[in-house]
């Protein structure tokens, strides 16, 4: 799901024109003070340069997907507006077995978008029908840890043993070890409890129907997506908004025309030179932000081919970079990364040492290596070109030739090679093919162990996972998996920290920068504020503008 | 008979040769269709699973013949989409209680049956190329006859400049240029979409089919003119000045129908082409065709879509072309004599 997304973050950004000089519009202002109440009504519209694929939460996805979803389904748990994971459609949870069970007692009187009341039997039958062997779920194997999931999966039983239901609002899951991650995980869309109308096995034609703040309305796809207010929110009075409309495969320049005519409520893709005028002009100030840091970059160094095989070697290529010049390539969006974990994830350690930019310490690593290179005159350093294959897509073509001057300066020369994106892929997984590539990574669950699991541990070696370094340290693999297994929260990040500490050090990733979405509002848009996990968080936000509903009706045929 | 029945034959194995090399490239291109589907960061396991349901754990030959075994066979009148047989079927011919059925299959990326989501972009984009062959033909006739009738004048050179600029703009340029004028200046159209009513669809079909028309139509311009110079200049056409008719019908009678020949070949393979779909234009006014539906296709490594959007942009190409010399023999009659003694 997130993998899409982090290329599209960055491709969005360089593949079109850079606009003409104009200044800002206008902001269109509400009817209300600041200090107004909210208030019922409105459409929100939205709209993306991208489309959506599918709206079934246990169905394949994207990073724009999960937008509707995370509207349409409830979850038993939840992040909250601050980042603290909380109960949602469960009321509460009990941690009991050592970590081995979460039980969670549903909150009584919740009723789903067809008219239904939420019991255990649905959430069951949901996670059942999110992990079954014909369904075509991308983080099924996630779950992997639930007693009895590996029989399911392979089709020996109907049931999946490990969510047993104990009474009509209480619903148990049995781990077989104890796993930190469980509930974390538990907040992705996947396994969120779905309508009845769902039945027990996936099917392409369903109709999407769940617990969620709207409910589904209409889907034209590669055009629009309306949702509509679910009047039987379990949460009293919200949400405010009357729906949410989503348009898609919207140029950027079509955007801003319609953001700029009141049209669009929020614009999100921009142009790098929209971005700048928005971000410098003081009217737009307080109406623009950014999401959190989610994603990861770095240059990943295959740790199995020459010279990167050579720790000094990937040393001095994570001293070498200048992560500054990165970031003036789109300052707007990115952002100096030194470790693995970005900011914005739950569990980001400030503490952790990370690769810092040091010329002299990156020639003597080069020195130590046997590979010294003599700046004056030109002279040493690694023999042959290395190839850095790469695909034609926005800011990576601009950071390829800003790693290819930085690395030439310690004399390691690099031969971009451009090819599909596919192609890319392919090359960067096959052992011995790719020696040094771009390394991209989005949080697929708040947690930690959604970079460390799949990206640098022995077990996540192309053939089961995407450590595309072919990485292998066996005191990175037991801190991984103890803090897995580790549910005091001090002593999980302590696994963390020196986890990452080591990674910083051998340097099978030289970080370089994450990516983070830059937004403006209108002013007459409420409430409407980044959520530290998900992309969209409409609950509260409310529309203060009371000639929107007429409006947006005049209107509507021209946003098509 | 004989030569629409081998025109037809042709038309068949056409479209077998472009649907069998777009399975091949389909194939032996880099990149996993099942990753494509689950998302770059999805596990290897969850992949396979994924690969499984999409029958591509299957050989190539084996997924390429049971591709044309569903493509088109026999079954019932209605469709039975509970019955998996035929969950993506749609009839192309019905007799009784019998039809004539279609499959290409599922969607990989979206998981719907393709021959409902080509069935519903395909009128967009016939409607679209039509419309953008009328305002070409339009456009060019007009300002093509109005060139030749004063070679060499200001007018002429003025109209052939235009034509020449028309030509050398890149669609998504006369795609902007027209947004800004007509629909962010003057506000008469929708910037873009497909809208909701017929109405809507109308309005918002205008802008796209300008723009195609404007591109296609220098062309027209020139090529109207060089054939209106050349005509004017015959003795036929003298004849009718010299016996009092007037310029309107000699014009328009005499000359311009003698030049339709050409026009129409140019326009056949002009409306066959963006029946296969006129991207770019598709992509920059949002209109929901089966150009941005294939290129879709092909970056997702979508085999079915992608089969089906080429199947049908080679039978669009063939239809076309076969209207085309079907209406030859309208025409110029000479045509259907020449045709007659070629075949015996």
């Amino acid at each position: 799901m997130a993998g899409v997304c982090a290329v599209c973050a960055v491709s969005a950004l360089g593949s079109l024109p850079l606009g003409c000089n104009q200044a800002a519009p206008a902001p269109i202002p509400g009817d209300s003070n600041e200090d107004a109440p909210a208030r019922r009504g409105g459409i929100l519209h939205l709209a993306s340069f991208q489309d959506i694929r599918n709206l079934d939460p246990a169905g394949p996805s994207d990073g724009l997907s999960a937008e509707p979803q995370h509207l349409l389904f409830a979850g038993l748990v939840d992040f909250d507006d601050r980042g603290y994971l909380v109960a949602d459609l469960a009321d509460h949870w009990e941690i009991a077995d050592g970590g081995r069970t979460y039980r969670f007692v549903l909150r009584q009187g919740v009723t789903m978008h067809d008219g239904s009341e939420l019991v255990a039997d649905d959430v069951k039958r949901s996670v059942e029908r999110a992990l079954h062997r014909t369904t075509p779920n991308p983080n099924a194997s996630y779950f992997a840890g639930i007693t009895g999931y590996r029989a399911f999966a392979s089709d020996l039983t109907d049931h999946l043993a490990g969510v047993s239901v104990e009474g009509r609002y209480i619903v148990s899951f049995h781990l077989d070890e104890p796993d930190a991650t469980f509930l974390p995980m538990m907040t992705m869309h996947t396994l969120r409890p779905v309508c009845r109308s769902a039945g027990d096995r996936y099917r392409d034609d369903w109709t999407p129907c769940g617990a969620g703040p709207f409910k589904f309305a209409e889907w034209q796809p590669g055009t629009l997506l309306r949702l509509v207010r679910h009047d039987a929110y379990f949460r009293p009075g919200l949400p405010f908004l009357d729906g949410v409309e989503w348009s898609f495969n919207m140029q950027l320049v079509a955007q801003r025309f319609r953001f700029s005519e009141g049209e669009l409520d929020v614009l999100r893709d921009l142009t790098q030179s929209d971005q700048r005028r928005f971000a410098a002009d003081a009217r737009w100030k307080r109406l623009a932000g950014v999401d959190a840091d989610k994603r990861v970059y770095g240059e990943s160094m295959n740790t199995r081919m020459a010279p990167f095989d050579n720790v000094e070697v990937r040393r001095a290529v994570a001293a070498a970079i200048d992560r500054e010049h990165y970031r003036l390539l789109a300052p707007g969006y990115m952002t100096v990364l030194t470790q693995l974990i970005p900011p914005g994830v739950p569990g980001y350690d400030a503490n952790v040492a990370g690769q810092r930019y040091d010329y002299a310490a990156a020639l003597e690593h080069m020195r130590k290596a046997g590979y010294p290179y003599d700046p004056a005159t030109g002279q040493g350093g690694w023999p042959t070109p290395i190839v850095y294959p790469l695909y034609d897509r926005g800011l990576l073509v601009f950071t390829a030739q800003l790693l290819q001057e930085q690395l030439a300066r310690i004399g390691l020369r690099i031969e971009l090679r451009l090819m599909s994106w596919q192609a890319f892929l392919t090359l960067q997984e096959r052992p011995g093919a790719a020696a040094l590539s771009q390394g991209a990574w989005e949080m697929d669950y708040p947690d930690p162990s959604s970079f460390f699991d799949p990206l640098f541990t022995t077990g996540a070696i192309p053939e089961a996972g995407h450590n595309v370094a072919f990485y292998s340290n066996g005191r990175v693999d037991h801190l991984v998996a103890e803090a897995h297994r580790e549910l005091d929260p001090e002593r999980r990040r302590d696994l963390y920290r020196e986890a990452d500490t080591i990674l910083c050090d051998e340097a099978p990733w030289a970080f370089a920068y994450g990516y983070h979405r830059f937004y403006v509002r209108q002013p007459y848009v409420r409430d409407l504020t980044p959520h530290p996990v998900w992309p969209l968080e409409a609950t509260r936000a409310w529309i203060d503008r009371v000639s929107d509903a007429g409006f947006a009706r005049l209107l509507r045929g021209a946003i098509r | 008979m004989t030569y629409l029945a081998r025109r037809l034959g042709w038309s068949i194995i056409t479209a077998w040769t472009v649907v069998s090399i777009t399975f091949a490239l389909n194939e032996l291109l880099p990149g996993d269709p099942a990753r494509m589907v689950a998302g770059l960061q999805a596990r290897p396991a969850d992949v396979a699973r994924i690969r499984d349901r999409l029958g591509l754990d299957k050989p190539p030959i084996v997924r390429y013949a049971r591709f044309w075994q569903r493509l088109v066979h026999l079954g019932r009148r209605p469709i039975d989409r509970s019955d998996p047989a035929h969950a993506t079927c749609a009839i192309v011919v019905a007799v009784g209680p019998r039809a004539l059925h279609v499959d290409f299959g599922k969607s990989f990326q979206m998981g719907l049956p393709v021959v409902d989501l080509v069935s519903t972009r395909l009128p967009r984009t016939v409607a679209l190329g039509l419309a953008a062959v009328a305002v070409q033909l339009v456009l060019g006739a007009s300002i093509g006859t109005a060139a030749a009738l004063r070679p060499g004048s200001a007018v002429d050179r003025l109209l052939v400049g235009a034509s020449l600029l028309g030509v050398s703009a890149p669609t998504f340029l006369i795609a902007i240029v027209l947004q800004t004028l007509f629909a962010r200046g003057l506000r008469w159209l929708p910037f873009d979409g497909f809208g909701a009513t017929l109405g809507e669809h109308a309005r918002c079909l205008v802008l796209p089919a300008l723009t195609l028309g404007i591109y296609g139509a220098a062309y027209y311009t020139r090529l109207i003119r060089d054939e209106m110079l050349v005509l004017m200049r015959l003795d036929w056409i003298r004849t009718a000045r010299a016996k009092g008719a007037p310029v309107w019908r000699v014009v328009i009678v005499h000359a311009f129908r003698n030049a339709l020949v050409p026009i129409l070949t140019a326009a056949g393979l002009d409306l066959g082409a963006l029946l296969g779909g006129a991207v770019v234009t598709e992509t920059v006014f949002r209109w929901p065709g089966l150009g941005e539906l294939s290129v879709r296709a092909a970056l997702d490594r979508d085999g079915p879509v992608l089969c089906a959007s080429v199947i049908a942009a080679s039978l669009a190409v063939v239809a076309t072309n076969l209207a085309v010399d079907l209406a030859y023999s309208r025409l110029d009659p000479r045509i259907i004599a020449r045709r007659a003694r070629d075949s015996r």
